[in-house]
């Protein structure tokens, strides 16, 4: 199929509008008849990064590429930066704010999911901003039979 | 168990009536307030389960309704009688959930649901 490629502006606080990126990712995936596990999969990484970008950043985008054998997505955003990037991937830490947990975040589980469900993430990060590239590879099983 | 007596179970009202692919049967129920905790845990089920699942919370958010589409749920319980705005269902229009809500608590909702044999998630994993 063709390539697919899409940018999304992400706004800091919009909370309201989190989870766009991953919906229309999710009907795109679907279009190209990847399996409703391979594309829940994707999804998961994508929403948990968006919801990242929303509460914890100032601001950034995103770009999503589809091919035939590969999703490849880059957050970028524009600071304040992860502190600790090994603190930030463990499991239960976090550093949500009150009204990100009052909109049901803040489990401290985004990065770890995100690191389960891709084939391949990179997180960078300073005060100038962070970087989360993450890859799913699609095999002959990723498509509906 | 059919839609109709969940409502009359838990006392609860649907918000979207209108929802066009409206679930018939709930027969699984998960749940959350913390969105990446049922993601990561609801991650590996089978997607079939979904279709006949519903999401039990106290967040009447857009971002419940983001989880559930994610995980392929078809059905949110609002509990302690929150209501979601009007953008909220609309949004559940567009993607295909159906919006329930009941007074009741968390707990005895869940507990309802759970005497009345719908299934959780070690139940799922027990018949896979
Ligand atoms: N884009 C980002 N910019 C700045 N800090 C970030 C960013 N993404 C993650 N972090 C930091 O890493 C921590 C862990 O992130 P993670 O996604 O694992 O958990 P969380 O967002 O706090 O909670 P959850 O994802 O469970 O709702 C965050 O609390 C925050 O301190
Ligand atoms: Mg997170």
């Amino acid at each position: 199929m063709e390539s697919y490629s899409r940018e999304f502006k992400i706004q800091k606080n919009d909370i309201g509008n989190a989870g766009t990126v991953a919906s229309l990712t999710k009907r795109e995936l679907k279009k190209r008849g990847l399996t409703r596990d391979f594309v829940k999969t994707v999804t998961i990484g994508i929403y948990e990064a968006e919801i990242n970008v929303v509460i914890h950043s100032y601001g950034g985008n995103c770009v999503v590429k589809i091919d035939d054998d590969i999703v490849d997505v880059v957050f970028q955003d524009i600071g304040p930066g992860i502190e600790c990037i090994d603190s930030a991937l463990t499991p239960g830490f976090s550093t949500a704010s009150h009204y990100a947990i009052e909109n049901g975040f803040g489990a401290g589980m985004g990065l770890p999911n995100i690191q389960s469900v891709s084939d391949e993430m990179k997180l960078t990060s300073s005060k100038e901003g962070t970087r989360l590239h993450m890859k799913f590879n699609i095999d002959g099983d990723c498509y509906e039979s | 168990m059919e839609l109709k007596a969940v409502l009359e179970l838990i006392n609860a009202k649907q918000f979207n009536q209108e929802c066009p692919r409206c679930v018939r049967e709930i027969n699984y129920a998960f749940v959350c307030d913390l969105m990446s905790d049922a993601l990561m845990l609801l991650k590996k089920m089978p997607s079939h389960i979904g279709a006949h699942g519903a999401l039990v919370t106290g967040l009447v958010t857009n971002q419940a309704l983001r989880t559930a589409e994610i995980l392929d749920l078809e059905t949110i319980i609002f509990v302690r009688g929150k209501t979601p705005s009007q953008s909220v269902i609309e949004l559940a229009d567009e993607i295909g959930i159906t919006l329930i809500g009941t007074a009741l608590t968390m707990y005895r909702t869940s507990g309802l649901l759970f005497m009345n044999n719908v299934k959780s998630y070690e139940s799922v994993l027990e018949e896979n």
